[in-house]
């Protein structure tokens, strides 16, 4: 597919992906930093559902050859500090680097910083990228996936695997249903005072107007 | 049936159309959804603009020259657009930053909030770009491919956000 193609199709598929982050309010950051504090689980539910989504997505298209997967390396030590240092700029920032743009467009103008601030951490992993990479250099696995690991076919254990994110799934949403973690504004935030706010208390949540 | 006036969709329901978007990527893209090489792309054009050595830096010409990558910013791009009409559709308008920072850190001003945001923002790409990708490169779509590294990525990506959220008040 040509570069055209290519920008018309990400815009297309991105779309859709920002309808349903706004829609879900996955990317509310009373969702996400109320994920990091346990108040609130709708990330976890929307990620455990696209994840269990596209395992079987993949146990299909693999598992028939149409598609090769393209899993990222399991290197120890960037893998691990990398991902502390991006968990804590994702509870700063009440996003992720994509759910930043959603933010954006929903309206909340302090995500064109986040989005500003991501592009000089990027900027600066890229000068910086011999030295970081250097000093991180340890315990490089490769590419490696259950599948390599495990004497049982790539589809198998993504199916089996999407099961048991499914029996999780289906767990969470009867000890916390859906409706009641949302907040009174579809915003995970909760009216009086900080810390009063508990989910279960708020059956009508995300049905009341939001106050802007 | 849910439509795009809703002001909520449940979140199984968002998952699942995010899930299904990998059929698109790994068939016509050859390449899984992601979000944060987009960042890099956006760093090179930037650093381009000043800095004629940009052209000697492979991480940033891979990503200034690859279609997979003008694909994902796309992509993001794209996100910003479908959030915005879903935000208009909904009637659901946004302050300029969301009351849960005055509650979890009790910033009341918008620059304030706008200096954290572009800490966090910086601190999040820095540690995207080392891990080599993010809650979608690592969590929705490297776990859906059974990577071992990015369990080991999702597991450190909770722990750094339960510990800095762990300094915030609860909302």
């Amino acid at each position: 597919m040509g570069i055209l193609g290519l920008v018309i199709l990400g815009l297309v598929m991105g779309l859709v992906f920002g309808v349903a982050l706004e829609k879900s309010r996955v990317m509310e950051p009373g969702i996400i930093v109320g994920q990091f504090q346990f108040r609130t689980f709708i990330m976890l539910k929307m990620f455990l559902t696209a994840t269990a989504t596209g395992l079987v997505v993949l146990a299909v298209l693999y598992g028939f050859g149409w598609v090769e997967l393209g899993p990222k390396a399991m290197a120890v030590g960037p893998v691990l500090v990398g991902g502390l240092i991006l968990g804590a700029g994702i509870a700063l920032s009440g996003a992720c680097p994509g759910t930043a743009l959603a933010q954006a467009g929903a309206g909340y103008r302090d995500a064109l910083f986040i989005i500003a601030g991501g592009v000089f951490g990027a900027m600066a992993y890229g000068y910086f990228k011999a030295e970081i990479d250097g000093l991180l250099a340890m315990g490089d696995y490769g590419k490696i996936t259950l599948a390599d690991v495990l004497p049982v076919p790539f589809w198998v254990l993504a199916l089996a695997f999407a099961a048991l994110l499914v029996a999780v799934i289906v767990a969470l949403e009867t000890w916390r249903p859906w409706r009641s973690e949302m907040g009174p504004g579809g915003t995970g935030v909760w009216d009086g005072e900080p810390g009063t706010g508990r989910a279960g208390k708020h059956p009508a949540g995300g049905t009341r107007p939001i106050e802007a | 049936m849910p439509t795009l006036t809703d002001r909520v969709w449940s979140p199984y329901l968002a998952g699942v159309i995010i899930g299904l978007l990998q059929i698109p990527a790994f068939l016509l893209a050859d390449t899984a959804l992601g979000a944060s090489s987009s960042f890099v792309t956006a760093a090179g054009f930037l650093a381009s603009t000043v800095d004629s050595g940009v052209a000697q830096i492979d991480y940033f010409v891979s990503h200034m020259t690859s279609g997979k990558y003008f694909w994902q910013s796309a992509l993001v791009i794209g996100i910003a657009i479908g959030a915005f009409v879903s935000a208009r559709a909904s009637r659901s308008g946004r302050p300029s930053f969301s009351g849960a920072w005055t509650r979890l850190v009790g910033v009341r001003s918008f620059w304030a909030r706008s200096a954290m945001a572009f800490a966090g923002g910086f601190v999040m790409l820095l540690g995207a770009r080392i891990a080599g990708g993010c809650t979608s490169g690592h969590g929705i779509s490297g776990m859906a491919q059974l990577a071992i590294g990015s369990f080991a990525a999702v597991a450190a990506m909770f722990a750094g956000g339960i510990l800095v959220a762990s300094l915030f008040r609860r909302a």
